[in-house]
């Protein structure tokens, strides 16, 4: 041992001598928590009464914001897909390895504005450590919209009223990755329809798949072109149907990947004096339909809204754990007409250690709202994957009276999961 | 970690409980760290309570790029650091403060009393700086890399710190430690 070293070690063992006899009192232990729980309730209190809803509805009416939401794309709640499943007439497999090690995209292209306007927009996206999800998104639209996405939460800058529109929730970006298991997803779906073509413009050849779904925001359909030398997607389409019809909802014409990217690119800054205004939670009008069979769900009665959706929620989790679908479509009527194979693939696509474990806590209803049939609720839970990671997905959970009876469904996931890092 | 992940994203739904069990799980790293930054116990107990209490005043929208305990000892460092500015009270030697400090702290037999006194005084004598890296990181554990964020300098600049203030104790103790 040099002396460096030794010098080294002689004071760690002089501090943690000391260390080890140091006691807070209990006259400082009354004081600090007394005055932490004063100013963290305080806080706490103060979140609270920041939420304006009615001014956001008032500022969905604006063209701007509907903008920046019409760039919030390929949300794919998978488990929503339609169309019974099988191979696809096109190997896949190499654009999947070519995927493979890139972990951020830059996207340029077009977006369209609810009156049919196309605006151009760029984004950037960084993949969560699994390469499951984006993680880091911001989009920004050429009138000088930015949405972004921060620590769980979804914030949409619109300079045109000097306001900010968040949400306690991951609303933009991909729920797969533009990597390996969404390419595996599309290869699986027999809805998806292959075309070869040349490029004119660079005379190489290329492959074009076309697919359809319906997602949390309605039905969709793409076009995913890539090129056949390379074999990563190059060009991208989305429409707001199922027939590819009329101009497109989100047209990326550039598509760049890295292997990653510094986190200057997601730092975004607007004025300090900008007015924060929460979003309201709402579901789509299209799925409050599936939701009011008395026959789904489990009863409420009796129970805080709390204690159903805990019972709810942890039974939901314990049929995707126990694979047991029937029981799953019981308690999410969304998805009673996606097919066990279907489902199963989804489940048996994630890698081993991202699959659910364990369901560590399921948190407090963090956000109310209304649907058409009944009171919806919010709910963050926190999961523990095989391979040991945290995860956090947030639920919706639709309650209902029926014939006098209160009872609840689970809608579906309130955004991405968001792994905690 | 894991409970510390579950305690931060708990705090972010309104959970005293777990603000609590944060405090009491490391409060006395945190009392034990501003001692040795201040040499006065009274002081350190006020920089505890001052950093705890932000601490919970941000919790609802806390974003950690570092673990929660690293976080909360560079707080008490960087609290400490803006102390010292204000009043450059610590940078005299006190040697009335460090005896009072650590009377109730009886040392055992692994290092004699004697010693401790020279490796006290020969800490004294290190610029501030020096002497605080070498606490975060022999004292609390943290890595290079975390001290260096917290201070906003490269983790370069901390390593020679270190390294600096390593060699001069060395000096200074001269060979008096035992090899």
């Amino acid at each position: 041992m040099n002396a460096a070293e030794n010098i080294e070690k002689v004071i760690k063992k002089f501090y943690a001598i000391k260390k080890s006899s140091v006691r807070t009192s209990m006259e400082m232990d009354e004081k600090v928590l007394d005055d932490a729980m004063l100013a963290y309730e305080n806080n706490m209190k103060t979140k609270k009464s920041d939420l304006k809803p009615n001014l956001w509805r008032t500022i969905m009416k604006n063209r701007m914001t509907q903008m920046a939401a019409a760039a919030v794309i390929l949300i794919a709640v998978l488990y929503m897909l339609i169309g019974k499943m099988g191979p696809t007439t096109w190997a896949i497999e190499q654009s999947i390895e070519a995927l493979r090690d890139y972990s951020g995209v830059y996207m340029a292209g077009t977006v369209m504005d609810e009156y049919g306007t196309q605006k151009g927009c760029e984004l950037w996206m960084r993949a969560n450590k699994s390469l499951t999800s984006s993680k880091d998104t911001i989009i920004r639209v050429d009138n000088g919209v930015i949405q972004w996405v921060e620590d769980g939460s979804t914030y949409t800058y619109v300079p045109q009223n000097n306001t900010v529109y968040y949400e306690n929730a991951v609303i933009a970006g991909m729920s797969q990755w533009p990597g390996p298991t969404l390419l595996e997803l599309f290869a699986f779906s027999e809805s998806t329809e292959t075309i070869r073509g040349i490029n004119p413009a660079t005379g190489h050849e290329q492959v074009t798949l076309l697919s359809s779904f319906i997602d949390a925001h309605g039905t969709k359909s793409y076009s995913i072109t890539f090129d056949a030398k390379t074999k990563l997607p190059v060009e991208l389409v989305e429409w707001n149907n199922l027939d590819r019809r009329g101009a497109p909802a989100f047209h990326i014409r550039q598509i760049t990947y890295y292997e990653d990217l510094p986190d200057s690119i997601f730092k975004v800054e607007y004025p300090t004096n900008a007015n924060r205004v929460e979003k309201e939670l709402t579901i789509p009008e299209s799925s409050v339909g599936l939701l009011g069979d008395p026959q789904d769900g489990i009863s409420a009665e009796g129970l805080s809204r709390q204690e159903a959706v805990e019972l709810l929620l942890r039974q939901v989790y314990q049929a995707v754990m126990n694979e047991d679908f029937d029981r799953l479509r019981k308690l999410c009527p969304t998805i009673a007409t996606v097919s066990d194979e279907f489902l199963r693939y989804l489940m048996q696509s994630e890698k081993p250690e991202l699959r659910t474990e364990e369901i560590v806590e399921i948190g407090p209803i963090f956000k109310e709202g209304h649907s058409k049939i009944g009171p919806i609720v919010a709910v963050p839970c926190i999961i523990r994957t095989r391979g040991g990671t945290l995860r956090e997905d947030k639920m919706i959970v639709q309650f209902r009276n029926i014939g006098g009876k209160s009872s609840c469904v689970f809608h579906g996931p309130y955004g991405m999961p968001h792994e905690i890092e | 970690m894991f409970e510390d992940r579950l305690l931060v994203w708990k705090l972010k739904y309104g959970n005293t409980d777990a603000l609590r069990r944060i405090y009491e799980k490391y409060k006395d790293d945190l009392l034990a760290l501003a001692i040795t930054l201040t040499r006065d116990k009274a002081s350190a107990e006020d920089v505890v309570h001052d950093v705890f209490v932000s601490f919970a005043e941000l919790a609802g929208d806390l974003k950690l790029k570092t673990n929660l305990k690293g976080y909360l000892l560079t707080s008490i460092a960087n609290r400490v650091r803006n102390l010292k500015v204000r009043e450059q009270r610590f940078t005299t030697l006190n040697t009335a403060d460090i005896n009072e400090s650590v009377s109730d702290t009886p040392e055992k037999p692994a290092i004699s009393a004697e010693e401790s006194r020279r490796i006290r005084n020969a800490m004294l004598v290190l610029p501030y700086e020096q002497r605080e890296v070498i606490i975060l990181h022999l004292h609390s554990c943290l890595k290079f890399k975390t001290i260096a964020d917290s201070q906003g300098v490269s983790i370069n600049t901390v390593q020679s710190r270190y390294r600096y203030g390593l060699n001069k104790l060395q000096t200074i103790l001269n060979g008096e430690v035992r090899k």
